[in-house]
Parts: C-alpha cells; sequence; structure tokens
C-alpha cells in the first residue's frame, strides 16, 4: 500500500543525495501528496476540484467516469508549498470496486457528502470506515458537507458533520463549490495537518 | 483563468472544443474535410460496387426481384432464406432498383432542403439535436441518390407496418424508429451474418424475457419479423456455415469494407453504418421498446395499482437506479445543443428502457454519454438497439453491478503494457504510477471525453465493426506508442497523468492513431485477450466474492426472513405449522432458493395455495377460533424467528456449495496462482537485481563525484597557495620597485648635485671649451639613465610620475 508511494520518494532522496543543490522530491519545503476524493455521485466532488484548480464552477459539469486527475499547488505562510495530486473518483455505487486503484497510497482523503441529502451523509461514513480498514494508516482524512448555499434545503446537520467528523478523528469543514466557500480553506487546512517529512540530513 | 470572455467554437458535431484546443482544431478541421471527401468517394465506390455486383449477377430484366434475390444470397444464404426476411428486404430493396439512379449525385437545388426535410422528419424530435450535422444532404445523395432518399421515407418505412398509422397518433409518446436506408442494406445484410450468430440467441432471450410482458407477444401475430425468430436463427446457423463456403467473395468484400472503416465511416452515414454493424434491425423486435417504456411509465404511474401485473419483474426500474439517471441527465454532455429538454426525455427513456432491459446491468455511470452519443446520430429507438448490442454484447459483463469484465481487461492491458512498452512501465513503476489509473477512464468511456471527437468517432467505427474490444485495447496501446517517449521524462506521478491526459486530449490525429492502433498491434486479437483474460478473471472474481461476502451472508438471511414474514402477514392466513415446515423443508433442495430469493412473487402463490388448503381445516366456534388464532399467532411468531434461522442456515449450505463449486476452480487457480507467484517471484527478483544494479550504478556515481569534489577541492586549494605566492611576489615586487624608486630618486638628485656642482665647477674653470664635451655628453647619458629608469617604473606601476622629467626638461630648455 504504502510502499508504491514511498517507492519513489525514497528513490528521489537518493538522487537528492547525489545532486545536493538540486532540491528533491522529499523536501520538506515543498511537499507532494497525494489526495483522493470519494462521496456519493452528485454530491460535488468534481465541483470542489474544479474550484480548487481552475476557479471557476460549472453548474453543469461532466459525470465522472473511472477518476480523473487534477493537480495544484498552494504555498503556506511558512512559504513551504504543497503539490495536491487530485484523485476525483466516480460516485455510483458499483465504481466503489474500482476505487481502491485510487485510495491506495493516498496521504489524504477528502470524503464528500452533500447537506441536503442524508442518503450522501450515509455514504460518506461507508467510506471512512472503508478507509479506516483498507487505507494508508496515517491517512489525514476530512469529511466535507458540501453545497452549503443550500442551506433553507440543509437535511444534514452542521452538528452531526461535526459529532462524526470528531468521533473519527478527521477534519470538518462545509463547503460550497457554487460560492467557493471554504473551499481554499480546505486545502489550506489539509496542508496545515500534514505530516511533514524530516529533512534528510 | 476565470471569467474573462470565452469564445466557444463548436466542433462539426456540436460539441465544444476546449479553448487550449482551438488552434489545433482548426488546424486539422481542413484536414479531416479533405479525408472525409476522400473517404466519401472510396465508399461511394464500394456501396455502388456491391449494388452492381448484386445486380450483374443476375438478369438485368427486371430490377426488383433479382436485387432482393441477390442480396439474400449475397449473405451467404443457400437458397433456402427465410421468406419472411427476403419479404421483409424486398420492399426495401425494391426502392433501391427502382430508383437506379443511385450513381446522380450532388449539385440539385431542391436537394437539401428535401433531404433537410425528410431528416428531420425521420428523426423526429432528434432531429433538433442534429441541427450540428446540417450536411448531411451531400452525403445522404451520394448513397441514396436524390430520389432514393425521398423514396426511402415512404417506402423505408412502411415495411414496419405498424409505422404509418403510429405515425401520426401514437408518434409523440411513442419515440421514432427509422430503417436503415436500402442503399446500406448491402452492408447491413453483411454484417448481420455475423450479428445473427449471436443475434438469434440474444432474440431468443428477448422471447423469454418477453414472456413476462404480455403486450409483446400480442404483438408477436402481427410482426411477421419477429414470427420467424426461430426459423431465421435456424437459417441463421446454417448461414454461418455456409458462410464459409464461398470465401472469396465474402472475404473480399469484407476485407474491403474493413479497410474502409479503418479510414473511417464518412459523417453522415455513420449513424446507419453503426446500426449496420451492431445489427439492429437483426436485433429488434417490433414494440419492445414501446413495451419497455410502457412498463416503466406504468410503474412510476400507478405503483401501487398495477402490483399485480407488472411488479417484481423486469418492470421495476429500481428507484435507486431512476435517480442516479436523473442525476446523470443533465451531466451528459452539458452545452450540446441536442441534449435540450427533448433530447434530455429521449435520453432519460433510451437509459431506463435499457435499465429494464437488462436487469444485470441496470445503469451504469458512462452509458449516459454513449446513449447520448448514439442519439446524436440516429433515432431513439435505433439508438436503443444499438446500445443493446453494445452493453450487451460487446461489453458484455463491464458495466454490470460487478464490474468484472472491465476489471478483468485492466489487469490483461497492464500485461500488454509490460509485454510491448516494458520501459515506459518501469519508469511508471518507478514513480508509482499504476496503468490502470490512466487506462481504466479510458476503457471505461470508450474514450469519449478523453480524445477529441474525430477520433473517438473513428475509434468507434472500428469497434462496432469489429464487434470486440479488440480497437480498445490497440487503441490504448497505440497512444502509448505514441506518448510513451515524452511520459519517460517526467519526473512525478503527476507529471505522468497530467502529461498524458494533455496529450491524449488533443490526439487530432486521428488516422494516424488509428493506423498506428490497427496496424501497430496486429498481434493483438481476440483469442489472445481471451487468453489473458481467462487468467485474470479467477483473481478478479475472488475478490468480489469476498468483498460480496462480508455483506451478503449478514445480510440476507435477513431479508429473505422478512419477505417471508411479509407476504403471511399480507394475507393474514392461517398456515398449520407442518405443512410450513414441509413446504420448507421441501425448499432447502438447492434448486428453489434462487427462485424463493428473486421472485417471491412464485412463493407467495405457493404459499396462498397452502393457506387456502389449511383454511379448509379451520374451526366452526368463534371464541375457540380466537383462541386458537391467538395460539396460533405465537406459534407464527415462533416460526417466523425459526425460519430466520433456517434461512440463515439455508444461506450457508448454499455458500458452502457454492463454494464446494468453487473447490475444483480453486485447485486450478491455486495452481495458477502458483505458478503467477513463482512468475512474480522471478520478476521481483529481476527487479531487485536491477534494483541493485541501479543503486550500484548510483553508487558509483556518488563515489565519482566524491572523488571530483576531492579533487576539486585540491586543486582549489593549491590555487589558493599559488595565489598566495603570487601575492607575496607581488608585495617583494612592490616593495623592490619602492625601492628602486627611491634609489633612483637618489641618485637624480645625486646627479643634480654632480650636475651643479659641475657647472659651478665650469663657470669657475678657466677653460670652458674643455669641458663641453664632457658636459654635451653628460646630459644625454643622464636623460638615457632617467627615462630608463622612469619608463621602468611607469610600465610596473602605470602611475605617471613627472617629478624626473621636469629637471630634465628644464635641462634641455636651460640647454
Ligand atoms: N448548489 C450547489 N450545487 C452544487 C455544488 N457543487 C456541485 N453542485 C452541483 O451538483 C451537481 C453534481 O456535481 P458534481 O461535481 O458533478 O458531482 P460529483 O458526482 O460528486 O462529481 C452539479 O450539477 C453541480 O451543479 C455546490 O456547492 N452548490
Ligand atoms: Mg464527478
Amino acid at each position: 500500500m504504502g510502499c508504491s508511494s514511498s517507492v519513489p520518494d525514497r528513490s528521489a532522496g537518493r538522487l537528492g543525495g547525489v545532486n545536493p543543490d538540486n532540491g528533491g522530491a522529499n523536501d520538506p519545503k515543498n511537499l507532494r501528496v497525494k489526495l483522493v476524493l470519494l462521496g456519493d455521485s452528485g454530491v460535488g466532488k468534481s465541483c470542489i476540484v474544479l474550484r480548487f484548480v481552475r476557479g471557476q464552477f460549472d453548474p453543469t459539469s461532466k459525470v465522472t467516469i473511472g477518476a480523473s486527475f487534477l493537480s495544484q499547488t498552494i504555498a503556506l505562510q511558512d512559504s513551504t508549498t504543497v503539490k495536491f495530486e487530485i484523485w476525483d473518483t466516480a460516485g455510483q455505487e458499483r465504481y466503489a470496486a474500482l476505487a481502491p486503484l485510487y485510495y491506495r497510497g493516498a496521504a489524504v482523503a477528502i470524503i464528500a457528502y452533500d447537506i441536503t441529502s442524508p442518503e450522501s451523509f450515509h455514504k460518506a461514513q461507508y467510506w471512512v470506515k472503508e478507509l479506516q480498514k483498507h487505507g494508508s494508516p496515517d491517512i489525514v482524512m476530512a469529511l466535507v458537507g458540501n453545497k452549503a448555499d443550500l442551506n433553507e434545503q440543509r437535511e444534514v446537520q452542521t452538528q452531526d458533520g461535526i459529532d462524526y467528523a470528531e468521533k473519527n478523528g478527521m477534519f470538518f469543514i462545509e463547503t460550497s463549490a457554487k460560492t467557493a466557500d471554504n473551499i481554499n480553506q480546505l486545502f489550506e487546512e489539509i496542508a496545515k495537518r500534514l505530516p511533514r517529512p524530516t529533512p534528510p540530513s | 483563468m476565470g471569467g474573462g470572455i470565452r469564445i466557444l467554437v463548436k466542433d462539426s458535431y456540436g460539441f465544444t472544443v476546449r479553448p487550449q484546443h482551438v488552434h489545433r482544431y482548426r488546424e486539422y478541421s481542413s484536414i479531416y474535410k479533405e479525408e472525409e471527401g476522400e473517404r466519401l468517394e472510396k465508399w461511394k465506390e464500394f456501396l455502388v460496387q456491391q449494388e452492381e455486383c448484386a445486380r450483374a449477377s443476375h438478369s438485368k430484366e427486371e430490377h426488383t426481384e433479382p436485387v432482393v434475390s441477390e442480396v439474400t444470397e449475397q449473405s451467404g444464404d443457400p437458397g433456402q432464406s427465410t421468406s419472411e426476411e427476403r419479404d421483409d428486404s424486398a420492399e426495401q430493396c425494391a426502392a433501391v432498383s427502382e430508383v437506379t439512379a443511385v450513381e446522380k449525385v450532388s449539385g440539385e437545388e431542391e436537394n437539401p432542403s428535401e433531404v433537410t426535410e425528410q431528416s428531420s422528419e425521420k428523426r423526429d424530435d432528434s432531429a433538433e439535436q442534429c441541427a450540428a450535422v446540417s450536411e448531411v444532404t451531400a452525403i445522404e445523395n451520394v448513397c441514396g441518390g436524390e430520389e432514393n432518399s425521398s423514396k426511402k421515407r415512404s417506402e423505408g418505412g412502411l415495411p414496419s407496418r405498424e409505422a404509418p398509422s403510429s405515425q401520426h397518433g401514437k408518434r409523440r409518446e411513442v419515440k421514432t424508429w427509422a430503417d436503415i436506408s436500402p442503399s446500406l442494406n448491402c452492408i447491413d445484410h453483411m454484417m448481420s451474418v455475423r450479428i445473427k450468430k449471436t443475434g438469434n440467441m440474444k432474440s431468443r432471450n428477448i422471447r423469454c424475457e418477453s414472456n413476462d410482458l404480455p403486450s409483446i407477444d400480442e404483438t408477436r401475430p402481427s410482426d411477421g419479423g419477429s414470427d420467424d425468430d426461430n426459423e431465421r436463427s435456424d437459417t441463421a446457423n446454417a448461414q454461418t456455415s455456409s458462410d464459409k463456403l464461398p470465401p472469396e467473395t465474402s472475404f473480399s468484400w469484407k476485407e474491403e469494407l474493413a479497410s474502409l472503416v479503418r479510414g473511417g465511416v464518412p459523417k453522415d452515414l455513420r449513424g446507419e453504418v453503426w446500426q449496420a454493424f451492431v445489427g439492429v434491425r437483426t436485433r429488434r423486435v417490433e414494440k419492445y421498446y414501446q413495451d419497455l417504456l410502457a412498463v416503466e411509465c406504468d410503474a412510476t404511474d400507478g405503483k401501487e395499482h398495477d402490483k399485480s401485473a407488472s411488479e417484481g419483474k423486469k418492470g421495476d426500474l429500481p428507484e435507486k437506479l431512476k435517480k442516479q439517471i436523473e442525476k446523470d441527465l443533465p451531466r451528459t454532455f452539458p452545452g450540446h445543443p441536442a441534449l435540450n429538454e427533448t433530447g434530455r426525455n429521449s435520453l432519460r427513456r433510451v437509459l431506463s428502457a435499457y435499465a429494464i432491459h437488462n436487469p444485470s446491468v441496470g445503469y451504469c455511470q458512462a452509458m449516459n454519454f454513449f446513449a447520448g452519443l448514439l442519439l446524436l446520430m440516429m433515432p431513439e429507438e435505433n439508438a436503443f438497439w444499438t446500445l443493446v448490442g453494445i452493453i450487451d454484447e460487446y461489453f458484455e459483463g463491464y458495466f454490470s453491478q460487478e464490474m468484472t469484465e472491465s476489471q478483468v481487461d485492466q489487469l490483461v492491458f497492464e500485461d500488454l503494457m509490460r509485454e510491448r512498452f516494458p520501459k515506459l512501465v518501469n519508469h511508471l513503476d518507478y514513480l508509482g504510477v499504476e496503468v490502470a489509473w490512466i487506462s481504466g477512464p479510458w476503457f471505461l468511456s470508450i474514450f469519449v471525453n478523453t480524445l477529441p471527437w474525430e477520433s473517438v468517432l473513428r475509434v468507434w467505427d472500428v469497434i462496432l465493426f469489429e464487434g470486440n474490444r479488440v480497437m480498445l485495447f490497440r487503441t490504448a496501446l497505440a497512444l502509448m506508442d505514441l506518448y510513451g517517449p515524452a511520459l519517460v521524462t517526467t519526473k512525478d506521478a503527476g507529471d505522468v497523468i497530467t502529461l498524458l491526459q494533455t496529450l491524449t486530449g488533443s490526439t487530432f490525429d486521428s488516422s494516424q492513431l488509428v493506423l498506428t492502433a490497427c496496424m501497430g498491434f496486429l498481434n493483438i486479437t481476440e483469442d489472445r485477450l481471451q487468453e489473458l483474460r481467462q487468467k485474470h478473471r479467477p483473481s478478479i472474481v475472488s475478490t468480489f466474492e469476498e468483498r460480496s461476502k462480508g455483506g451478503k451472508s449478514f445480510k440476507d438471511p435477513k431479508g429473505l426472513a422478512t419477505k417471508l414474514y411479509s407476504f403471511k402477514h399480507d394475507h393474514g392466513s392461517i398456515v398449520k405449522e407442518n405443512q410450513t415446515e414441509a413446504g420448507l423443508d421441501d425448499n432447502i433442495d438447492l434448486g428453489e432458493i434462487p427462485n424463493l430469493d428473486s421472485h417471491s412473487a412464485s412463493l407467495d402463490e405457493f404459499l396462498k395455495g397452502m393457506s387456502i388448503d389449511s383454511e379448509a381445516d379451520s374451526l366452526p366456534d368463534l371464541q375457540e377460533q380466537v383462541v386458537w388464532l391467538k395460539v396460533e399467532l405465537c406459534r407464527l411468531l415462533e416460526e417466523k424467528r425459526s425460519e430466520a434461522l433456517k434461512s440463515e442456515e439455508l444461506e450457508a449450505a448454499f455458500m458452502e456449495m457454492v463454494q464446494e463449486d468453487n473447490r475444483m476452480e480453486l485447485a486450478a487457480k491455486v495452481e495458477k496462482l502458483e505458478k503467477e507467484v513463482a512468475e512474480l517471484r522471478q520478476l521481483l527478483a529481476d527487479k531487485k537485481e536491477g534494483e541493485n544494479a541501479m543503486l550500484q550504478v548510483l553508487l558509483k556515481v556518488e563515489q565519482e563525484q566524491r572523488e571530483t569534489d576531492q579533487a576539486r577541492r585540491f586543486a582549489e586549494q593549491e590555487a589558493a597557495t599559488h595565489k598566495q605566492a603570487l601575492h607575496a611576489l607581488q608585495e617583494k615586487y612592490d616593495k623592490a620597485m619602492a625601492d628602486m624608486e627611491k634609489r633612483v630618486v637618489m641618485a637624480e638628485s645625486m646627479l643634480e648635485a654632480t650636475l651643479q656642482y659641475e657647472t659651478g665647477q665650469s663657470k669657475a674653470s678657466s677653460s670652458p671649451k674643455s669641458g663641453r664635451p664632457e658636459l654635451q655628453d653628460n646630459p644625454s647619458k643622464k636623460a638615457g639613465i632617467l627615462s630608463f629608469g622612469l619608463g621602468w617604473r611607469d610600465r610596473s606601476k602605470a602611475s605617471n610620475d613627472d617629478t624626473g622629467n621636469v629637471p630634465d626638461e628644464t635641462d634641455d630648455q636651460q640647454e
């Protein structure tokens, strides 16, 4: 599991040793993390990614088939940069069989639900359990209640999200891909919670 | 990037071109146009040739008959063609031969409007979708002939007898169907030879299934086509075997057609040619589609009322799927002009009908794109049958609940990648990239949304023609072939994926892609793939079983128990314990279990019968009855519990049976796995070796680096000492210079003093003349010494000190 991601890191580190003034990939100032988005179909996973990466909201996004990939780099205040390699997965239940392919070796998982759909909240819990069972042991998980702009149609209370996240040691936030509310915060918070590699001596 | 003015450029299929591709698209659109022209010529030639060939082999006396019988003969029929089919196609072909002005084409002014009208009529609502395909005219003409295509409307529409009557009245709700244009009949018939083999199985299937739908049975008598299904399938078998008899002819046109397909199907024939490839005409069962839709409507309209008629069987479109379809409608080709309200309604119907038609697949994301694509090219019912062919057959097991085959194909593809592109795969391994991350979405979407549209359609041309997934593999390999060299330069996993996405997304050279795929990977054949699939399937199946076991053994007994409970409850009947027990004991017979599980209705019937029996024994006195009922109730509750337990046992027994069944398979599996393990070990060893070698090399490089570093440091030190030495020298030299200067000055002053003294002496002397020559000599000597000294000093110090000159000059002036 973890090995697939640690292989390149190890070798990259080795290369870094060869050429010390060419900042290696394991550079604690320039992190690279694999992130996977999971959650029921239609909760807005693709929209969250597109908002974060392209700064756009397309109300008519395409159905995700299999999975799709995007990456984005952010700079933190302590002048470290974090490059997110984001795997956005397909939501329909039967595609769950393919999910391990994408969450294997992921350092971060965003598990999203739609605050207007209790069903999607249940689905989120299913994913949390699945990751606790089969994900990387030190995976950073974020529970995200999306479509916060539809507050008047809310059917999942914020407190329920908070409680569930707390119980499972997750970070919780409500977002709206439509209004961009909390989207950047989501990723910044995740970045802050990442375990930093100790600089190789 | 956000906002700004974006000019949307649409490609010739009505899809928006991504802004970053606009330039390249424009570049290629002229090439596309050129290619389209060429292929149009070729196809036209081919079709005419087929037509002529058909005609030539018969006397020319009468057009109508000969063509028909020719066509049937062409499909390899040794004379005993089914008369029905003959009749069927007779009418279509009559149209062709009557109007034999096939060659006459283009130019005419009335044509465009006429044909557009025709096509819009034919396609009804979906015609609006095809606004993008407004160039229909030219090709329809080429292939059908001007008159022909107008005739086609009336004649071609006729064979499906119901059409005219339903055309105006029913048309609105029952969506359109259109026969393939007669000019393409030859292809249709050629291909149907192949399709019939599997196609007739299909129609038998449908037949069986249609027993659930009484309405279809009713249509049977009136429907000549489907009534002879059995006959047809018999002859089809005969045909397929006899197909091998006249190989030269069938082989040559097939080859020719294959090469035409590789060159691309002309845009405006595509919809119909695809239908011919998939064998839509053969697959179609009259009214089947409409009945599926009716069932679907019933289910939504009066869910509770109609339960007895349509419930429990294929009629039910599960709520879950329905919701999913609904969610996905607006997310299917968003922004495409064709997928407006009407377009989406068509899409909904096709997807729902399919889901009811094949419950083992139901609806799977990706099918929305396929159905959407088909709807852009053909009428609704045609799209439905094409989708049926693709999903039921070409992609069987791909989109089903378990998605087994799609996972198997991923493993197969990885094998092929390792075999063909070991270096690239090594690189991917090194970066931690799994091949399936990339190929998974490609295969599942059949390249829709990953390649530019022209390329997608060209790939689909071949897939639908070949009727299997070989082209899927070949295309994926071709992409790796094209872009592998670029991928090898990447430095992290993210870059690989991003780069490849970008590159595939701009694969506008569709001809290069298709040719690379078809010609570069000839050794990827269906047989080969089947072999590899066989190898990988067990592992996928077993993981799936493991996955589902956890849930199943836990959930299902409960479900069974509730079912058992609820129908008893419904009847409120009094069932004698021993009878129930007997019934259940009977049911322990494993053959009954699936039945019991899936068709609770039939069990329902069964128990109903029992309860009636028991009621016959029931009692007279009311009071007594109440007491008895109470007791019975308790017993029932008890029973319920025991049944739950029993069903659990049943489940366990069932599982054991399954396992036993699997045991043999397992033995084989174990063997295979062992072999695989050995292979893997070998691989691992090899890899380790490779890694070690790599490490060694790296260490060596590092060592060398260190050595050079040291050498450099030495050199630097040496340089430093040299510098110091140089510095010291400089200092010494400077000192020496200063000394020298002092001496020079001293010498000068001494000279001057001497001079003065001399002049004093000469003035004082009595014979000044005698001193003159000496005197004249001296200054020049002095000047020589001075200038030499000064020049030397100047050269070394580069600073001009003219103090030494002044006396010289004054001396001269004095002279
Ligand atoms: N109101 C609202 N709608 C959203 C939001 N995010 C996504 N959507 C809508 O939800 C639908 C599904 O989004 P998508 O990202 O495709 O869902 P996914 O299946 O989880 O990837 C889209 O049609 C969006 O218009 C949001 O934050 N607010
Ligand atoms: Mg999505």
